[in-house]
């Protein structure tokens, strides 16, 4: 059997900075090897010449579009480290804007699966209607992406008022929105037609190659850990988790889809029930981490991000393990790719939000 | 910033269960057991990690490894490689997570690959080898990973390895 | 002369070029004014048409390059700049159209109103980039391919009347010809792809043959009916036989499923497999830089404006249409329904592109063997009974 072999990126429209070797049989993908590493920045060992408060913009560069909840993961390590409790409002700033974030990179997301299936109006409306979410998180912390807004022990600052009329006026506009990409994307019969049973991930291997966030839940395991283990005040809120059982292509944009939903009802209710009070510590001084480790987790927009954080008593981290969601997800890349058509990849690799600088680090 | 006292505290129950058939079957190969509200680490003799490694996917159900990571230590001419595991499968376990270390001599940083026992680990070995430089014996594809393919130098995550420019 | 590094340098240099040109081109009229008498003669008509233009048209009448002549009907009206004048205009239209479909606001800048010289600067941008070719690229056939498919675009122009007496070319087969022309573009494409000697462009040119082969056929069957109802192979007779009621209204399944392969073979979303750019770059355009990705471009679109010109032709009655300007202006009402109809199947294509992904290769020649084809089939037998039973007039 005689295979054609081709480098699918890192210099190609469909792959980012990241390589996926592909051995072609006719037009049927019999390897595909993921080679990352284009983007690799060292986060690990440079995070152990910074100091804990130097760490925080550090840490949001592997994933601008999702910079709180990696740094939630960051903040809780210290935190769990330093014993500190944050205030309640801090707590419910945190989440608004995890979720805010959970939204901007949910419609990066589908942005991108638009183009890659060749649907053009997919991939400017999400990015055109991301815009109001970075609006209210601008409007929030100052900045439009890299927010830098967590701290250990609450948040930068508190929120300007207007922030809920803001918010809610983007979610309630969104809303419509939905429905309309729903129309044009998510349920256009051509797109059901590449997507459905394609690339599928079943349950077992699923849970058997570790995979995490939307992937997982697509494929059937209704694991989250804003439910599972319930951080900040995410127990005191009332969302639901989509899972889908079929484990295709077309389930992974349906579960993103539906997330942004739950994400909207959870931003709602926290701005409403939002008490009054400090947002953050008074810390004052050099932030030092008492001797000890600890595992710190959140569920990021991709999925369950983990901060293993050791301390030595110093200014800054002894060791810092960062695993991000991307990294986790990797090893479905060739698994779901095997048998494929070539013209499949596109959208099978990105169904899996495969963001390679996370993965990289 | 206050230094919150160490209160002595129970151990939790779920979790002290839980350890309590390892440390039974490992006996004196476990060097070391903590546990916190979900999170309990066991240090235990390299030579055991698989046993022990078995011990918890097959009797306590932790079905997937979410990090492997690989701590310096050159005060101790050692080497710590640990598995953060967690479960999936099982709905109670899933806000656990048991993390199983093995320290590991600094000049022969050789452990059995746990991949046959959990697939998820694989890249992540891969990841500790070429950044710690530990040697996964067993491991289907030990090959460089994220680092570029003319790296020569030592691995950049041990604690010689200065950054360049500091 | 020395290189250019600074933009001052650019400014300067370009005033010596352009300045020395203008004096050179003057001294060498003033001196071919006195001593060619062509030159002289054509002066002394210059100078005569500022004050009637009816002068200059005489003149060139008498060249044989006049409105009336071949030449000036293959050049310029109905057929290549004129062509090339709306391909240019589409690409415009199709940015900014997509552009407010999906909320943005596309081509702003370039021209006064809305971006309408934005082709123009864009191919003004393709002259100014450097052209490159692979290695080991075959460099005859690689660079010859745009002009090649700017060639079977423009053949098609040929036979399309774009009024009773607008044709370059009036001939008893010349749906035959339009079929020829359509049969070679898979050709070109696999020539394009094989000639760069690369892989994305390899694997583009082998969907474009597989994927215009299939769709060639029930596009052929789809055309045989009409031909069979208007009872002729000239397209001039197949207009004038829908004066009264045009063919999409008897045959809409044969429109449709001719304009189902107009679009599979001018590759446009969601049939634009050959150049889906998530998947395999550019397809066969993937190593074409500057002016000959340009020509590629303007091919594409000139096939584009004569293949939507085509059903025009065919199944939307041609020129016909109710007469909107004054009397006297019978020639120009034809070119405008023309032209109106066939813009109106571009922007409905332009349309399907803005709301579809495309489809796989699989996917796409099940469609085309098995489902078009066989509408296609039904649809002749239709025609033939509407022809037997006497129902078209």
């Amino acid at each position: 059997m005689s295979t054609l072999s081709i480098s699918v990126g890192p210099q190609h429209p469909g792959s980012g900075h990241f390589r996926i070797m592909v051995k072609l049989d006719g037009d049927r993908i019999v390897e595909a090897l993921p080679d990352p590493g284009y983007v690799h920045r060292g986060e690990e060992k440079l995070a152990e010449y910074r100091n804990y408060i130097q760490n925080i913009p550090h840490f949001e560069r592997p994933i601008v579009h999702d910079s709180s909840n990696i740094l939630f993961a960051y903040v809780s390590a210290v935190e769990d480290l330093m014993k500190l409790e944050v205030p309640e409002r801090g707590q419910y700033i945190r989440v608004v804007m995890a979720e805010l974030n959970r939204i901007i990179a949910h419609l990066y997301y589908m942005a991108i699966y638009g183009i890659f299936v060749g649907h053009s109006t997919m991939f400017m409306w999400p990015m055109g209607d991301r815009e109001l979410f970075i609006d209210v998180a601008q409007m929030i912390s100052g900045q439009r992406v890299t927010f830098a807004f967590l701290l250990p022990g609450g948040v930068r600052n508190d929120m300007p008022e207007g922030v809920k009329e803001r918010a809610e006026k983007a979610c309630d506009y969104f809303e419509k929105r939905l429905v309309e990409y729903e129309k044009i994307f998510i349920n256009n019969p051509l797109f059901e037609r590449r997507t459905r049973g394609m690339g599928v991930l079943t349950k077992q291997d699923a849970i058997r190659l570790g995979v995490v966030g939307p992937t997982l839940r697509a494929s059937g395991v209704k694991a989250d850990l804003r439910k599972d283990e319930p951080y900040a005040v995410y127990d005191k809120l009332d969302f639901d988790i989509p899972v889908s059982q079929d484990g295709d292509s077309w389930a992974r944009a349906w579960v993103h889809m539906e997330e942004m939903r739950q994400s909207m009802a959870i931003i709602r209710q926290a701005l409403k029930d939002m008490p009054s009070g400090p947002v953050k510590l008074n810390l004052r001084g050099q932030i030092r981490a008492p001797s000890g480790e600890t595992f710190a987790r959140t569920e990021a927009s991709r999925g369950a991000l983990s901060f293993y954080l050791v301390s030595n008593g110093g200014m800054m981290p002894y060791r810092v393990r960062l695993i991000t969601p991307s990294f986790r997800n990797m090893i479905a890349i060739p698994h779901i790719l095997k048998g494929l058509l070539l013209a499949d990849l596109p959208p099978a690799f990105w169904g899996l939000d495969y963001w390679p600088v996370e993965a990289d680090r | 910033m206050s230094e919150t006292p160490e209160t002595e505290q129970k151990p939790p129950e779920r979790e002290s269960k839980l350890v309590d058939g390892l440390t039974a079957k490992l006996g004196k190969d476990v060097l070391e057991v903590d546990i916190k509200p979900k999170r309990i680490k066991v240090k235990v003799k390299p030579e055991r990690i698989k046993d022990a490694a078995e011990y918890i996917k097959n009797e306590l159900g932790f079905d997937h490894v979410a990090s492997v990571s690989g701590v310096d230590y050159p005060n101790d001419q050692e080497l710590e490689v640990i598995y953060h595991i967690a479960a999936y499968e099982r709905e109670d376990l899933r806000d656990l997570v048991v993390a199983l270390a093995a320290r590991i001599p600094r000049q022969d940083p050789k452990t059995p690959t746990l991949t046959d026992i959990w697939p998820s680990s694989e890249y992540s070995e891969r990841e500790t080898y070429e950044m710690i430089g530990i040697i996964f014996e067993g491991h289907p594809k030990l090959e460089r990973l994220l680092l570029p393919e003319d790296w020569d130098d030592i691995p950049p995550l041990r604690k010689e390895f200065k950054n360049p420019g500091r | 002369m020395s290189e250019i590094r600074t933009f001052p340098d650019f400014v300067k240099r370009l005033v010596i070029v352009v300045g020395g040109l203008v004096i050179l081109l003057v001294v060498l009229f003033g001196v071919l004014v006195n001593t060619v008498p062509v030159v002289s003669e054509f002066n002394d008509v210059l100078l005569a048409s500022l004050s009637n233009p009816g002068v200059m048209l005489a003149y060139l009448d008498s060249l044989g390059v006049g409105l009336n002549s071949t030449i000036f009907r293959i050049v310029v009206f109905p057929g290549f700049t004129w062509a090339a004048l709306i391909a240019a205009e589409v690409i415009w239209f199709e940015r900014k159209f997509l552009a407010k479909m999906q909320l943005r606001v596309g081509p702003l800048y370039a021209g006064v109103i809305a971006g309408i010289l934005q082709p123009i600067a864009d191919m003004i941008k393709l002259l100014f980039k450097e052209l490159t070719a692979p290695a080991r690229a075959d460099k005859l056939v690689f660079y010859s391919i745009p002009l090649l498919l700017n060639a079977i675009g423009a053949a098609l122009l040929a036979v399309l009347p774009v009024s009773e007496a607008w044709i370059i070319m009036r001939s008893d087969v010349s749906m035959l010809v339009v079929f020829a022309v359509i049969g070679f573009a898979p050709i070109t494409v696999l020539l394009a792809g094989w000639a760069s000697n690369s892989k994305f462009p390899f694997i583009g040119a082998l969907r474009g043959l597989h994927q215009m082969i299939a769709f060639e056929i029930p596009m052929l069957i789809a055309a045989l009916s009409v031909v069979l109802l208007a009872g002729t192979l000239d397209l001039v007779n197949i207009v004038q036989a829908q004066s009264s009621i045009w063919f999409i209204v008897l045959m809409p399944m044969g429109a449709i499923v001719f304009f189902c392969c107009l679009l599979a073979e001018l590759e446009r979303i969601p049939f634009d497999l050959p150049e889906a750019e998530s998947e395999i770059v550019m397809g066969y355009q993937t190593e074409y830089s500057s002016m000959a990705f340009g020509n590629l471009q303007l091919g594409v679109y000139i096939r584009f404006y004569a293949m939507a010109g085509i059903f025009t032709t065919l199944f939307l009655g041609g020129w016909h249409g109710p007469m909107i300007l004054p009397a006297g202006f019978e020639i120009a009402n034809q070119v405008e329904w023309f032209t109106l109809k066939t813009l109106l199947v571009m922007v409905f294509m332009i349309v399907l592109r803005g709301v579809n992904p495309r489809f796989r290769m699989d996917q796409l020649l099940r469609f085309g063997w098995a489902r078009l084809l066989v509408l296609a089939f039904v649809n002749l037998f239709l025609a033939i009974l509407i022809l037997q039973m006497g129902w078209f007039p």
